[in-house]
């Protein structure tokens, strides 16, 4: 019987058809911008995160905002926009982008850190009101190797496809744990001390190249970003479109939202410990990274018992949690019976809302 | 700034941090937490927990 062996099928003009490996091919989450699950359009402050998977990494904070945007090129239907919000300067340390950190557990097959380090390439698509050099890097959990990368925009306001492929890093320390694995890093302005030479691995932490074009620079400039993903090889293939529920868990594993389906919905049940203090139980769809926290900005949140009806909750503290529930302790001002079963939800509003993250 | 949170039996099984608002858990793969850990390293001391 013959044997036929290819890495991938390629069409007449060189064009990937089919890559042969096409699971976990692609290391990025939401890479297409689609689950967003916190919505609205957001500061970009350092730690904040816009749609799933994607927050602000910045030095200072407050130089731009971003949100999900239905400009998308061809196959896509969404993109994460970032605006700047002023005509800022950087100074010479100051590092202001976008970011997504791959847990250690999606990257163990890479062997980073060792001399059997494989390449990766990083491929993605790119639309600004600017033009010139972009750039940003690759960089680990204790930021002491990172690899600057350089593209082009030629054309304002026009979709760009961009390929960057990476030798694998053979030195420093890369977390094949639930940690931070590869931090990828698009840059929207670097100063002088976090910016380096282009297309080698440094054992320091550079944000970009040096020299390249600063988005919070320009009032009002824009930058849209989607298609993202991080591959195995020296080529990019076509983008891994996965089924909406499949990303969606994906990205629950680091932040889960309840709220804004109906007025009255309901995230969990419990028992009222004393008059002011429900003890709830909140089960997650998917196993998460680590114990989440409760983020702020809980809102239109109450408790119901056999003897009163949707009581403000005025405080939700993470409690006797773990990574595939929580026991969420709901404090109220009064109202309570010790030993009523109660229900948590929404407080006639669907604006009501809950997350719990266990962030990289 | 943070505030440690009690649980229904009088322990301490949380911290609040006072300046973002989230209620953090005491787990060493949470970056919550090691971001309260590190706060902790800089000498700093959070506020006691209320009676719940």
């Amino acid at each position: 019987m013959s044997q036929l062996q290819v890495n991938r099928i390629n069409d007449a003009s060189g064009g990937v058809l089919a890559p042969i490996s096409s699971v976990m091919r692609n290391r990025i989450i939401n890479g297409a911008m689609l689950v967003n699950q916190r919505g609205g359009t957001v500061t970009g402050n350092d730690g904040a995160y816009g749609l799933d998977r994607w927050k602000a990494s910045c030095v200072p904070d407050g130089k731009f905002t971003m949100q999900q945007s239905s400009t998308a090129p061809t196959g896509f239907i969404n993109s994460l926009l970032v605006t700047s919000t002023s005509a800022y300067s950087v100074t010479s340390t100051d590092f202001i982008g976008l970011r997504q950190d791959i847990e250690g557990l999606n990257c163990t097959d890479l062997g980073w850190g060792t001399a059997q380090a494989k390449t990766v390439t990083l491929s993605f698509q790119v639309y600004s009101s600017l033009t010139g050099n972009f750039g940003g890097s690759l960089f680990n959990n204790a930021g002491n190797r990172s690899y600057p990368f350089s593209y082009t925009i030629s054309s304002a306001n026009t979709w760009t496809t961009v390929s960057v492929t990476i030798a694998g890093d053979t030195s420093g320390t890369w977390l094949t744990t639930n940690g931070r694995g590869i931090c990828v890093f698009f840059s929207l302005g670097a100063g002088s001390s976090n910016s380096g030479t282009a297309g080698a691995w440094a054992g320091s932490f550079l944000a970009q190249p040096t020299g390249s074009t600063s988005v919070v620079g320009t009032n009002g400039a824009t930058f849209y970003i989607t298609g993202v993903q991080l591959e195995v090889g020296t080529q990019a293939t076509s983008f891994e479109y996965r089924q909406y529920q499949q990303e969606l868990a994906l990205c629950q594993r680091y932040a889960i939202k309840w709220g804004g389906n109906s007025v009255y919905e309901t995230f969990a049940s419990g028992l009222s410990f004393n008059s002011t203090t429900a003890w709830v139980c909140v089960a997650y769809p998917v196993e998460m990274r680590a114990t989440p926290s409760v983020e702020a900005g809980y809102a239109n949140i109450s408790v119901t018992t056999g003897g009163a009806s949707n009581i403000a909750a005025t405080n939700v503290a993470i409690g006797y949690s773990g990574t595939k529930a929580a026991g969420l302790l709901v404090s109220v001002a009064s109202g309570l019976t010790s030993g009523q079963a109660t229900i948590f939800g929404a407080n006639n509003s669907t604006s009501a809302k809950l997350v719990l993250t266990s962030e990289l | 700034m943070y505030k440690l949170q009690n649980g229904v039996h009088g322990e301490v099984i949380s911290v609040l941090n006072t300046v973002s608002g989230a209620s953090v858990p005491f787990d060493p793969n949470n970056t919550n937490y090691q971001a309260y850990l590190k706060w902790l390293e800089e000498g700093n001391t959070p506020l006691p927990a209320e009676n719940t």
